[in-house]
C-alpha cells in the first residue's frame, strides 16, 4: 500500500506535456525523483500540491483524494522548494509566527533545533539570506510541524558540500522516524547517498518507478554507475 | 479564518492599507467630493495586493494547510476588514455632521454631496464594486492587476460623479438631506447600499474562487 499515489496525471502546456504520470511512494522511505531540467519534476510536484490544475488523473495521500481533502492532507505534508523567497522583507521570526498558527502539530522544540542546526538567525529577512540559507529556511518551516511526508523540490541545490552532507544525513534520520520523503534532484550523487527508491521522469513521462536495486538491475549494464545509466537513458530517449 | 486574516495582516498587507484609512476623514471636508475618500481607502488595499505579489504570497498561502479557495477567502477577509473599518470611521464622522454640525454654514453652503446615509450607502456600493471588479478580477490570473484596477477606477469615478450629480436633478433634492431630513428615504438608500455591498462581494468571492481553482501557480 502506497502512502502517496498518482494515477494517470496529465497536464498540457503549450510547449510541454505531462503524460499519464503514475507512481506511488512507500511509507517511511526516501524516494529520489530524478530527471533533467524541464523533464516535468516540478510540474509533477506542483500537481501533488494542487498548485496547478491538472487535465486528468488522480492524486491521493493517506488513501484520501487530494481533491476534497486538501487542507487535511496539507496538515500532514511538508514542502520545500529550492530558493524561492517568501516575504523577502519580513523576518524569519514573523514568518514562522504566522505559519505556526496554521499547524496544530507545530513542534516548537523541532523548530528551535533546526534553527540552530541550520545556523539561521530569526531576526534576518529572506532578502538577507544566501541562496543556500534560503533553502534551509524553507526546510526549517517544512520540518517544524511534524510532517509525515516531505516533498522537497531540489532541496540540495545551492547548498555547499557540508550543508548537503548534513541535509542528506538529516533525511536518513527523518526516515528512521517514519517520515516519507520525496525529493527531486538532478544531482545523482544525492540519490546514491540516501534514496531507497527512484522515480525517473523524462520528457513528461515516467520511465521508471522502483527500488534503487531494481533500477540498477533493470536499467543498468555491467560496470555502469548510476550517473552513466541516466546519461545513457537520456541519450537514448533523445535519439 | 482568524489565522488567514492574521496572515494577511502581518505578512501580506502594506502599511499603506492602514494609513490610507485616514482618508475617511475626508468625510469632514466641505466643498469636496467626499466619496473620493472611499477611492483612497481602496487604493490602500490595492497597495497590499501589490506588496503580496512581490512577496510570492499567493503561492505561500496555497501551500499552507488550507483549501485553495481559502487563499481567496483570506484576501476578501482582509479587503472587507479595511473597507468596513473605513466605513465605520466614515459613519461616525457622518453622524457628527448630521448632529453637531447639521446647521454649520460651512456645510449648509456646500454645493457638493452632503455626509448623510445616502453618502454611506454609495460608499458601500463603491466598496462592493472594488471587490467585484478589482479583487474578483485579480483572481483571474492571481498576478495581473492593472486592467482590473483601471476598470475599477473608471467605475468608481462614474459612481462618484453620478452620486454627486443626482441631487441637482429636479425631484431628487432629498438625496442631499441635511441632518435627519427624509429619514425613510435616506435609510432605504443606506440599506440599499449595504445590500449591494453584500451581493457584489458575495458574487465576487464566488467568481474569484472558481477562477483561482483553474489557474496554475
Amino acid at each position: 500500500m502506497h502512502i502517496v499515489e498518482l494515477k494517470n496525471v496529465c497536464k498540457t502546456y503549450p510547449a510541454f506535456r505531462l503524460q499519464n504520470v503514475s507512481f506511488g511512494l512507500e511509507g517511511g522511505k526516501i524516494t529520489g525523483f530524478i530527471g533533467r531540467n524541464g523533464a516535468g519534476k516540478t510540474t509533477t510536484i506542483k500537481s501533488m500540491l494542487n498548485l496547478i490544475h491538472t487535465d486528468s488523473g488522480e492524486i491521493s495521500f493517506f488513501g484520501l483524494s487530494l481533491f476534497g481533502h486538501e487542507g487535511e492532507i496539507k496538515q500532514r505534508l511538508g514542502y520545500s522548494t529550492g530558493t524561492v523567497s517568501w516575504y523577502p522583507r519580513k523576518t524569519i521570526r514573523e514568518i514562522a509566527d504566522v505559519t505556526r498558527s496554521f499547524y496544530p502539530t507545530w513542534d516548537e522544540e523541532a523548530y528551535r533545533k533546526y534553527l540552530t542546526l541550520f545556523a539561521l538567525d530569526e531576526s534576518k529577512k529572506p532578502i538577507e539570506l544566501s541562496e543556500g540559507m534560503k533553502v534551509k529556511f524553507n526546510l526549517l518551516l517544512a520540518l517544524s510541524h511534524r510532517a509525515e511526508i516531505l516533498i522537497l523540490d531540489e532541496p540540495t541545490s545551492g547548498l555547499d558540500p557540508f550543508s548537503r552532507d548534513e541535509l542528506l544525513e538529516l533525511f536518513k534520520t527523518l526516515k528512521d522516524h517514519g517520515v516519507t520523503i520525496l525529493f527531486s534532484t538532478h544531482i545523482i550523487s544525492d540519490l546514491e547517498r540516501c534514496a531507497d527508491n527512484i522515480v525517473y521522469i523524462s520528457g513528461g513521462e515516467i520511465r521508471a518507478s522502483c527500488s534503487m536495486a531494481d533500477f540498477l538491475q533493470k536499467c543498468g549494464r555491467p560496470g555502469e554507475s548510476l550517473e552513466e545509466i541516466f546519461l545513457r537513458l537520456e541519450k537514448e530517449a533523445r535519439a | 479564518m482568524t489565522a488567514l486574516l492574521k496572515k494577511e495582516m502581518r505578512l501580506s498587507a502594506s502599511i499603506l492599507s492602514y494609513l490610507f484609512l485616514a482618508f475617511a476623514l475626508m468625510t469632514l471636508l466641505p466643498g469636496y467630493p467626499i466619496l473620493c475618500g472611499v477611492f483612497f481607502i481602496t487604493l490602500g488595499i490595492f497597495q497590499s495586493f501589490q506588496s503580496a505579489r512581490e512577496a510570492n504570497d499567493i503561492v505561500y498561502s496555497a501551500l499552507l494547510p488550507v483549501a485553495k479557495r481559502d487563499v481567496v477567502k483570506g484576501k476578501f477577509l482582509f479587503s472587507a476588514f479595511i473597507e468596513l473599518t473605513g466605513f465605520l470611521m466614515m459613519a461616525a464622522l457622518t453622524l457628527v455632521r448630521m448632529t453637531l454640525l447639521a446647521d454649520s454654514p460651512l456645510y449648509r453652503g456646500n454645493a457638493l454631496m452632503n455626509a448623510n446615509p445616502f453618502f454611506l450607502g454609495t460608499a458601500l456600493l463603491i466598496f462592493g464594486l472594488f471587490n467585484l471588479i478589482f479583487v474578483g478580477g485579480f483572481f483571474k490570473t492571481a498576478y495581473k492587476f492593472a486592467r482590473p484596477f483601471v476598470t475599477y477606477i473608471a467605475a468608481c469615478f462614474l459612481c462618484i460623479g453620478a452620486a454627486e450629480a443626482l441631487h441637482h436633478f429636479p425631484g431628487l433634492e432629498a438625496l442631499n438631506a441635511f441632518g435627519f431630513e427624509h429619514p425613510a428615504l435616506q435609510l432605504a438608500l443606506l440599506l440599499g447600499g449595504a445590500a449591494a455591498y453584500i451581493l457584489l462581494t458575495f458574487c465576487a468571492y464566488r467568481m474569484a474562487c472558481a477562477r483561482f481553482e483553474k489557474i496554475d501557480l
